[in-house]
């Protein structure tokens, strides 16, 4: 008797929880700022550092009394990686009321939502953007480096700083970017005066990779610039390692660049260099303390994925600070619109929004190189990539 | 010469590809149930070895857990196979089969991590031989004898003992099977339980030469279909010679500059010719 009590108790509590909730829903856009974000919490591409990361952030200028008074609530949707899911969670923000979207991590976000944001005239200060969508819309403008300019930063280390004269790329495409690889490894031969000695666009993301590498054996390559994702760099250096091929340089993006490839393929003893979206996560500098200190209190794993979730949240809280008056989704894009560049010690180049049409803020990034089952960092001063 | 030093390196490819589809088809010749969860069952007991291996237990002891496992996971598959569609068609098996391998790789991929890879222990990774300026390691040579081994021991089996007649009997006409006195369930567990061990144990070998995610490795099963496919879902000599030829022809493939974006379909290809020409027998009008 007494349970059946307890239980019409809960479920009555719940209606009421419910009932609050959904009125809150209605009249919370007057005491609130809320702010959106795209994330994969599960599926393929799991990214939730990111969002736990910028979380703190909002929570520590709440905690310092707001913006204009006001806290900032942060709602996090989950896409699964699943593009219709990136597109429904977009309107779902877009419903709730976001003035705008910060510390999104997805890797469809851009191409599906592109056209809805600008529709809806919500800016997205990105954290992690890994498609060419993401740098070529006037309502996106990412945190990180990016895929394409990385590609041209670490290619012009090897012949810059490592005098490497033979540089071969294999690259795989991803439906989408083929444009974007092609302009990104133009410009380095732009810039170096150097012409590729194999460009080979077709490695497939599965399968045994040594037909590659002994192609570039035998083409004579010292340097070798290789894209795809995290999974297949350990076969990669693997199968290099059993051809022989010590006296190379491979040169390797930012998905690489992860504690879990340094301990699969330290002990290999190969030369191996990547390219870091921002300060380098590993390294234990002045730098990087801020973030380290708040991606510890969020509880999150200290990655360069949480490096942006930290920067784009951070730098949103500041221009939002810009702001007087009511903070609507007008009033942040004219904040991010007319905003004096944000100059970070994580960063190469200082970060702004600015009105352009497209936006890749970010054009600095520093070169970790294997040493042992460490990744260390190189060279102290960011590569930055001149226009070219 | 560059053309034959990439066909050998497919070879570690192909070997792999034919352990796959051995083992797909020892499942298919065994229990009349086309697999699409093979290699998502052996991915499942290899990444389990890998995490009691990480863990700090002894290769060894690891192993022989991981190939519990995937017999496990492929023992309850054939559960459910048995209990509720041991009458069923082989599309309806074979679409149980597909919506097990959507459920396991989602599953697989929560347990195990998607993004960050593992590192597979390759006892076998020093070179054995160098041929053609291609140095061939253990682990080709290991992963070649052991799909030898995969495609002649069934055959055997098969063929000449008593327990592979009744296998056979077993697959050919389960009901029958069980009405002149033989253990179908039992034994067909028994069946799965091997096929899903023999399935971790390809994919403990030839993962670190892989694509080292829970993903990748589960679609492994495209090459191994394609592979049972050249064999006509019969014969094991052939799906042997399949899956190395598949590997041999992606590994030539990729040094042909007009064929390499096409690298990926010519299996498929290939298949399409092989079957054209084992069918040109057939009077299709005449099978409606």
């Amino acid at each position: 008797m007494i349970r059946k009590h307890l239980r019409a108790g809960a479920a009555l509590a719940a209606a009421a929880l419910t009932a609050s909730a959904v009125v809150g829903c209605g009249s919370g856009g007057d005491d609130t700022i809320k702010i959106g974000a795209v994330a994969g919490l599960t599926g393929q591409f799991i990214t939730a550092e990111v969002a736990k990361t910028a979380q703190r952030v909002f929570d520590d200028a709440n905690e310092a009394g707001g913006v204009n008074g006001k806290k900032i609530e942060y709602i996090v949707k989950d896409d699964a990686g699943n593009p219709q899911r990136t597109a429904q969670v977009a309107r779902e923000l877009a419903d709730a009321g976001v003035v705008a979207m910060a510390g999104s991590a997805s890797f469809t976000d851009c191409d599906v939502n592109d056209a809805f944001y600008r529709q809806q005239k919500i800016s997205s200060v990105m954290a992690v953007a890994a498609t060419p969508k993401c740098f070529q819309s006037p309502s996106i403008a990412p945190v990180n480096v990016g895929p394409f300019t990385l590609m041209t930063a670490v290619l012009l280390h090897a012949t810059q700083k490592l005098n490497d004269k033979n540089v071969c790329n294999f690259s795989s495409l991803l439906p989408g970017n083929e444009e974007a690889v092609k302009e990104a490894l133009a410009r380095w031969e732009r810039l170096s005066g150097q012409k590729l000695k194999v460009n080979d666009l077709t490695v497939p993301q599965s399968g045994d990779l040594t037909p590659y590498l002994l192609k570039a054996k035998q083409a004579g390559c010292d340097a070798i610039l290789f894209n795809p994702a995290e999974s297949l760099v350990v076969p990669w250096l693997q199968a290099a390692k059993t051809q022989g091929m010590d006296d190379v340089d491979f040169l390797l993006l930012a998905p690489a660049y992860t504690d879990s490839v340094a301990k699969a393929v330290g002990g290999l003893g190969l030369n191996v260099y990547a390219g870091s979206e921002f300060e380098p996560f590993t390294a234990e500098s002045l730098a990087n303390k801020g973030w380290r200190d708040t991606v510890s209190r969020a509880g999150a794993q200290a990655t360069a994925f949480s490096q942006g979730g930290y920067l784009s949240a951070k730098f949103l809280v500041e221009v939002l600070k810009t702001i007087d008056g009511d903070v609507t989704r007008d009033s942040v894009n004219a904040a991010l619109r007319d905003m004096t560049p944000i100059e970070d010690p994580m960063l190469g180049t200082p970060w702004e929004f600015g009105p352009g049409q497209t936006h890749a803020p970010n054009q600095g990034s520093k070169i970790v190189r294997l040493t042992g089952l460490r990744w260390v960092v190189v060279d102290d001063t960011f590569v930055t990539v001149p226009d070219a | 010469m560059l053309q034959l030093s990439a066909a050998i390196a497919g070879l570690v490819t192909g070997g792999a590809y034919a352990l796959m589809g051995l083992s797909t088809l020892l499942t298919y010749r065994l229990v009349a149930v086309v697999n699409f969860a093979q290699a998502a069952v052996g991915a499942f007991g290899a990444f389990a070895m890998v995490v009691l291996h990480d863990a700090g237990l002894p290769l060894f002891p690891a192993v022989l857990c991981g190939l519990v496992v995937g017999a496990g996971v492929h023992m309850g598959l054939g559960a459910v196979m048995v209990r509720w569609f041991a009458e069923a068609s082989e599309g309806v098996k074979a679409a149980v089969t597909i919506a097990a391998f959507t459920g396991l790789v989602a599953v697989g991929l929560r347990l195990f991590g998607a993004q960050h890879p593992h590192r597979f222990p390759s006892p076998f990774d020093s070179p054995a031989v160098t041929v053609g300026g291609v140095v061939v390691t253990w682990t080709a040579v290991v992963t070649m004898a052991l799909a030898v081994l995969f495609a002649v021991l069934p055959t055997m089996l098969l063929k000449r003992t008593r327990v592979g007649l009744l296998l056979r009997a077993l697959a050919e006409r389960p009901t029958t099977a069980e009405l002149i006195g033989v253990r179908v369930p039992r034994l067909s567990l028994v069946v799965w339980g091997t096929a899903g061990a023999a399935s971790a144990l390809a994919i403990m070998i030839v993962a670190p030469q892989l694509a080292g995610d829970f993903g990748s490795q589960a679609l492994l099963i495209t090459p191994a279909l394609a592979a049972a496919l050249v064999g006509g879902f019969r014969s094991f000599a052939w799906t042997f010679v399949g899956g190395v030829a598949l590997g041999v022809l992606q590994g030539l493939a990729s040094t042909v500059v007009a064929l390499q974006q096409y690298r990926g379909v010519l299996p498929f290809l290939v298949i399409l010719v092989v079957l054209l020409w084992t069918r040109r027998r057939d009077r299709w009008d005449s099978m409606a």
